[in-house]
């Protein structure tokens, strides 16, 4: 009884340590949303008016351009997914590994080859662990993305896009990320990033529908030549800010449920130390006034 | 207390005593100065009442002095009365011995209780108390008892011979378990089975001695019952009873004998409680001072002499769960093989619900049973271990936060844990599903398969209540065709 004892009471000492770090978790994932959302929400009018500006370009200058080209017969896909540098974020990577799986098994039923480019160490040990090849990884900054990421990201899988499928290049790119939906909801997503899929702002034009006329200075190339990295960076920064608010989402209600789920154990392991104390004490005196009574009686 | 020996002392003419006073199973007897009995002598006190006459038989405890002995009743003692006549039989209770006691139930005092005992030859009785085989006698030689059950025969290898202990709480399957080795080893044994029911449940006497002789293996068993509503005396007895029968087998007749006990902690209790009466000091959690002394007389003689071997199995009931508690944990040193059966198993409807980490034998150990069988099972508990070790960060932060790494051991060790539950002869009344009996080769196999991982893709239900791996894959089969 008494090794049970004190085995019950260091069980309750480690999760109430275990307590204080999600708790404190909690807390501090809480006070960082506001921020992540806000950034994500700044971020939100510019990536809208680009993405007019370049369907408008696309649309109306009819060119054969690889931003707007459907490839005839696309073999090798990226996939850029974004996963956490850490754990202690409940399922939030898992969901986007398990819509990356689905969706590379797709990719693998449909003949085309998956090129993976990875955001966060999650992600990273994922594939490593798999044996999985991974074109590119980045990470460090899962949960507060800078521009200056987007860019390097961006121009990367732009450059891979632009460069011949022979020669390593690939045919489409398609972005997996979390969309943060609202504080108790994140979805995990799968959006094609390039060629160009959703044409906003562009009505169907009829007969008698006056067009808009749109002049390209210097020309509709240049202009989408430039447009190209820049549409690129842009998604990706999106992808990124909005993975790192649900990220943060994710985490605080992961450890909120922990702490819940902590505070439980710690009631139940405290009960079976007091029932174990007690039952220590019970038999220690009954012990004793056992004793003595028969000392008592010899006598 | 005395062992005795020698052979009744017929010379002796019986002395008689009174009775002087009665407390519940303790008699006191007044004898005459110059006739007093030995300890442990059996003595007879004729009780007269209305309803007719009885016999009682009482065991020589004490010498109180004053030309009194103190002895333990046997029988109740309704109708007793001071001044009662009573007779010293000059010797220790003996119980019947030889072919005679084969396919027979007996009672404590060697009756039996099946057949009419004056039509039936005695050639042989012996004293129940008797002398350890000595130390030069003891058999060295150590060799595997398959029992066809994968978790017993890979993670507690049973010793032919050797003695072993099924501990559990209260209705975790301890009694099933015992009587699924009598159907399983007594009925390919081919010697002699000797069965002592000791304070447990009288049905399920009546229900072993139905399934042995349904088994055919009635005939050569013998049976000695002394249940939960015969007095102290009779089930701290009872299993000397069993244990004298069988050591007839083996040291007279030269035959490998199966002792099964059912339950070796109520002969413990039993002390307790003699012990109590008797106004000894209660021990530690109020146990008979000489707990680890009367444990010890009993186990020492179930032992294997040269050639000849008493294979023991015995169910040990652990009060409130506690494997601290002086009665199990001073049964424990005298085991070669230890199979502790947990509640967390059972309630998860595992059955058999054998601890796979807290159970232990001797012979776990390469040189006995080879280099393939020790590391399969080595890596089977350190993957069970490493599970439990995760139990916490799951219960607290959920399965997502494992490693790669820990999460397949936490889907293997569940693979195991399933797969270590096994349908049995015994059980097949309450699942419908027919025992089985994996050999050893295919249950090693198997367990390793799951731990290399090469059987990670079939789901968890398909190893559930199976034998042998093949039974998995018709199930993954049928259950993927269902899907």
């Amino acid at each position: 009884m008494g090794a049970s004892l004190r085995e019950l009471r260091q069980r309750r000492q480690s999760v109430m340590a275990t307590k204080k770090i999600t708790r404190a978790m909690e807390l501090i994932a809480s006070s960082r949303i506001v921020k992540a959302q806000q950034a994500a929400a700044r971020a939100l009018p510019f990536t809208r008016e680009l993405n007019r500006a370049v369907s408008a370009v696309a649309e109306y200058s009819r060119l054969d351009h690889p931003l707007t080209n459907h490839h005839e017969n696309p073999k090798r896909v990226a996939i850029f997914f974004i996963t956490s540098d850490r754990g202690m974020n409940g399922a939030y990577s898992s969901n986007v590994i398990k819509a990356v799986s689905r969706f590379v098994q797709r990719l693998r039923e449909e003949g085309k080859e998956p090129v993976r480019y990875v955001v966060g160490r999650k992600g990273i040990g994922y594939t490593q662990f798999r044996g999985l090849p991974v074109e590119a990884s980045w990470e460090g900054f899962s949960d507060s993305p800078t521009y200056d990421d987007a860019i390097e990201i961006g121009d990367r899988l732009v450059a891979d896009f632009l460069r011949p499928t022979e020669e390593g290049g690939v045919d489409e790119i398609w972005a997996v990320y979390t969309r943060m939906e609202s504080m108790i909801s994140q979805t995990a997503r799968v959006r094609r990033v390039l060629p160009l899929e959703v044409v906003e702002g562009v009505k169907d034009i009829g007969d008698h529908d006056l067009v808009p006329e749109y002049w390209f200075e210097p020309d509709p190339e240049t202009v989408l030549d430039r447009l190209l990295p820049v549409y690129v960076r842009s998604r990706i920064w999106f992808y990124l800010l909005q993975s790192a608010a649900s990220q943060l989402a994710s985490q605080q209600r992961a450890m909120k449920s922990a702490t819940d789920n902590a505070q439980q154990l710690i009631e139940r392991l405290t009960r079976e130390a007091n029932q174990a104390r007690q039952a220590e004490i019970t038999q220690e005196i009954s012990e004793i006034v056992g004793g003595a009574s028969a000392l008592a009686e010899q006598e | 207390m005395t062992v005795t020996t020698d052979s009744p002392a017929a010379e002796q003419t019986a002395a008689i005593g009174r009775v002087a006073r009665v407390i519940g199973p303790v008699v006191d007897v007044e004898f005459a100065p110059d006739a007093m009995p030995d300890l442990n002598n059996a003595l007879l006190l004729d009780i007269e009442t209305d309803e007719g006459n009885r016999t009682i038989t009482a065991e020589v405890a004490l010498h109180v002095g004053d030309n009194i002995v103190r002895a333990i009743s046997l029988k109740p003692t309704d109708g007793l009365r001071r001044g009662t006549r009573v007779r010293d039989t000059g010797a220790p209770i003996s119980v019947p011995v030889g072919d005679v006691t084969k396919g027979r139930v007996w009672n404590v005092t060697g009756d039996c209780l099946n057949d009419d005992i004056s039509k039936l030859t005695i050639e042989e009785r012996w004293p129940i108390h008797r002398q350890a085989p000595a130390f030069d006698a003891l058999e060295p030689k150590t060799q595997m008892l398959h029992t066809g059950i994968k978790v017993l025969d890979l993670l507690t290898p049973y010793v032919q011979g050797g003695k072993i202990g099924l501990f559990g709480g209260a209705g975790v399957g301890k009694t099933v378990l015992i009587q699924e080795m009598i159907y399983r080893i007594a009925h390919n044994f081919g010697g002699t089975s000797v069965f002592a029911g000791v304070g447990e449940r009288t049905r399920e006497g009546n229900d072993l001695i139905h399934e042995m002789i349904e088994a055919g293996v009635m005939k050569d068993t013998a049976l000695v019952f002394g249940q939960m509503d015969e007095p102290p005396g009779t089930r701290l007895r009872v299993a000397l009873s069993a244990l004298t029968m069988a050591e007839y087998f083996r040291d007279v007749q030269n035959q490998d004998v199966l002792l099964f006990i059912d339950n070796i902690f109520r002969f413990t209790q039993a002390g307790s409680e003699v012990s109590t009466l008797l106004g000894r000091m209660p021990s530690a959690v109020g146990y008979q001072p000489n707990l680890a002394d009367e444990m010890g007389l009993l186990q020492e003689r179930i032992t294997s002499t040269r050639g000849h071997s008493i294979t023991s199995m015995q169910a040990i009931y652990v009060p409130a769960d506690d494997y601290t508690d002086p009665a199990p944990a001073t049964t424990f040193a005298h085991l070669d093989a230890t199979t502790e059966l947990s509640r967390d198993i059972a309630s998860r409807g595992l059955y058999p619900a054998v601890d796979p980490l807290s159970s232990t034998s001797r012979i776990l150990d390469p040189q006995f049973i080879g280099r393939d069988h020790y590391d399969t099972a080595i890596r089977v508990k350190q993957i069970l271990q490493r599970n439990k070790e995760l139990q916490d960060i799951i219960a607290i932060l959920g399965v997502d936060e494992l490693s790669e790494e820990d999460k397949i051991i936490v889907a293997r060790a569940r693979r195991i844990q399933q797969f270590l539950s096994q349908n049995t002869y015994m059980a097949e009344k309450f699942t419908n599903v027919p025992g089985s009996t994996v050999p050893l080769a295919d249950t090693i196999e198997s367990f390793r398969m799951i731990c290399d991982g090469e059987v990670d893709h079939i789901a968890e239900q398909a190893f559930f209540n199976v034998g042998g791996m093949d039974m998995v894959m018709e199930n993954w089969a049928r259950i993927q065709k269902e899907g």
